[in-house]
């Protein structure tokens, strides 16, 4: 008998498109009917995209709805049903971690645009979840293959505001903390147009980690790459060509966003503080349940899953438990 | 304005409307969090013999409309830790500290730390399994023997009062109670999570990590409601000792606290409300209680406690 649901035992003839389209059905009627994905909806990988050494982007098709509410900073609880090999491991190889949306994009391949407007096609809609091989879960996950389950339930947590009219904003990742910062520059960008001015600076440890610098740059006015032996861009710290931009701009007018390691965010958001400049980031922490059951994820007095990820930069650095590192 | 205040044994509690075990409440800081809401008092996680990780996720999931699913595999910081932490911070609430283990040794040795550490009442977890060799899948909560032989360990070793949490998932719940109370429990908490199981179909597994899960949320309030009356209308039968009863499982508003009272409980316990809501819902729920019992004339819990039992007398 063949095992469907297992996707290495799927047939050649097998119809992956329909399948795609029926799971992305299911996904649109539980988010109209609870304006998130309470439970996790299983889809098929479309496509992955090797970003760099150790990085990847799954794409899932989902709801246009489920794309354009989204917002960046929030995330989604990412599950592998199953491990790489199609097996379930109760030794979180195949568990359940929070991912923020890397990338969106309309895919019309297959459409005749000459026609399209007549037919009402437009195209469907691709969210893009950009990994690091950081651990049993994110290892397994860039070890995924097309048509191998991906589930996502959300999105859940606070967001990044975009920015206002005639504004700065600078964005500072670190690692995999290229994701949120990318989606806020589309976003601000998608908005706001040419009235507002975007400098990027982008964290890595090494030039064999370096991604995203290339989409960053289509967006962004400036892009600066920073690593840390100085194998590609600037070496060092963000801190230090951080310095540079911000004594170009003017502070009040200036809103600064941030996503990386807390080591590295600290001195980021105590820059702006000293320079006056409004500043939020996003915290990376240990989140299992997402749904404040389990109070893992405290900083401070909050809740991450519930009141963060995004939260104020002044707020974090009165927090004594902010800017150790934390592994997940 | 109603009067809400609880008296219980080891607990003092400006209303009736507690933490329930579980949620939010591992970590001093989360646990500081909620006691600074409406809460009338606080239930710890469930602490045993030594740190636990939290099972591979999903580990709780709004499956449907009311309907919570968990198998968070009861991680806690482990006793030493966990008795550490009480013994150094003051708490705005009482709390009631929620402890489990693989045998009635191990209860009795956690439950001495934390008396030591200056917890003022315990619950016992008794929905864990029994690790005896052999007999892995058996929950204490479901034989009676072993019910009293838990709770007697305890109640040898320490002089704080103690609450046997019980599962659901048994055929006569009064049974339970009474295997509890005859070991000299000083109250029951009813109820723990009822056994359930959840299939993504298009992935052809379950959709919790664990597999198997528990069920909590709205739609076992109805459950919940009718164990606590089976063993509200034991003791008042005589077939087993009175004694409070901490009522718990898919409370959101103030007329379902209203509806736990009625049915004989002491005092209520909200879990999956903090799922739906923030804690500000423990506000809300006070001031619901306080409306309702404004407009039926109640002026105490105790005017309210147990009168909707009177219908059910004689039944069994």
């Amino acid at each position: 008998m063949k095992k469907h649901t297992h996707t290495k035992e799927r047939d050649k003839h097998f119809n992956l498109n329909a399948l795609v389209e029926a799971c992305c059905e299911r996904m649109e009627k539980e988010y109209q009917q609870h304006n998130r994905l309470p439970t996790p909806i299983p889809s098929p990988i479309i496509e992955i995209t090797k970003e760099s050494n150790g990085v990847s982007t799954i794409w899932i098709q989902v709801p246009t709805i489920l794309a354009t509410d989204y917002k960046p900073g929030q995330y989604f609880m990412c599950w592998n049903p199953y491990d790489s090999e199609g097996g379930m491991s109760k030794k979180n190889y195949n568990s359940e971690k929070p991912y923020s949306v890397g990338d969106i994009r309309v895919d019309r391949s297959g459409i005749d645009e000459e026609t399209a407007p007549d037919q009402g096609l437009d195209g469907s809609t691709m969210m893009g979840f950009t990994i690091k091989n950081l651990g049993r879960q994110s290892g397994e996950l860039i070890k995924m293959e097309k048509g191998d389950w991906f589930a996502i339930r959300g999105p859940f947590g606070t967001n990044f505001q975009t920015p206002n009219f005639g504004e700065t904003l600078i964005l500072v990742s670190g690692g995999i903390g290229s994701t949120p910062m990318h989606m806020a520059a589309k976003e601000a960008r998608n908005k706001l147009g040419d009235k507002l001015t975007i400098h990027s600076i982008m964290g890595f440890q090494t030039s064999d980690d370096v991604h995203y610098h290339d989409k960053m740059g289509e967006i962004c006015d400036s892009v600066t790459v920073t690593t840390d032996d100085g194998s590609f861009g600037l070496q060092g710290y963000p801190t230090i060509p951080l310095r540079e931009i911000i004594s170009n701009c003017e502070p009040s007018n200036t809103k600064l966003f941030t996503c990386g390691p807390e080591p590295m965010m600290k001195p980021v958001l105590e820059i702006c503080e000293e320079n006056g400049i409004e500043s939020y980031a996003a915290m990376e922490r240990y989140l299992p349940c997402s749904v404040a059951a389990c109070g893992l994820c405290m900083v401070g007095d909050r809740l991450t899953c519930r009141q963060g990820p995004v939260m104020e930069g002044s707020w974090l650095l009165e927090q004594d438990d902010f800017g150790s590192p934390h592994y997940h | 304005m109603a009067q809400l205040t609880v008296h219980a044994p080891g607990l003092d509690l400006p209303n009736p409307l507690m933490l329930a075990s579980g949620l939010q409440g591992g970590s001093v800081s989360a646990l500081e969090r909620v006691a600074k809401s409406r809460c009338g008092g606080l239930v710890s996680k469930s602490i045993g013999p030594s740190p636990r990780e939290i099972y591979p996720g999903p580990v709780c999931v709004e499956a449907m409309n009311g309907v919570i699913l968990n198998a968070m595999g009861l991680p806690n910081p482990g006793v030493d830790a966990f008795s550490k932490m009480l013994a150094n911070n003051e708490f705005a609430k009482p709390m009631l500290v929620s402890i489990f283990g693989p045998d009635s040794e191990s209860f009795s040795n956690i439950a001495i730390k934390m008396e030591k550490s200056g917890a003022t009442a315990l619950e016992l977890n008794l929905s864990c399994p029994h690790s005896k060799p052999g007999s892995t899948a058996l929950i204490v909560g479901q034989q009676p023997n072993l019910i009293h032989e838990y709770v007697s360990a305890v109640k040898d070793v320490v002089n704080i009062p103690v609450y046997a949490k019980l599962t659901p998932n048994t055929a006569s719940i009064a049974i339970e109670a009474g295997a509890a109370l005859n070991a000299g429990a000083d109250g029951i908490s009813l109820i723990n999570t009822v056994s359930a199981l959840e299939i993504d179909p298009f992935a052809g597994r379950p959709i919790i990590g664990n597999l198997l899960c528990g069920m909590s949320g709205p739609t076992i309030r109805p459950i919940a409601q009718r164990k606590i009356a089976e063993v509200a209308l034991a003791m008042r039968r005589g077939d087993i000792p009175v004694a409070p009863i901490l009522g718990m499982g898919g409370i959101t508003t103030g007329l379902d606290v209203a509806r736990f009272i009625m049915l004989g409980a002491t005092a209520v316990q909200i879990g999956s409300a903090l799922i739906y809501d923030d804690i500000d819902v423990f506000e809300t729920i006070e001031k619901e209680l306080n409306d309702f019992m404004d407009v039926q004339g109640f002026r105490d819990l105790e005017s309210m406690r147990g009168i909707a039992l009177d219908s059910l007398e004689g039944l069994n």
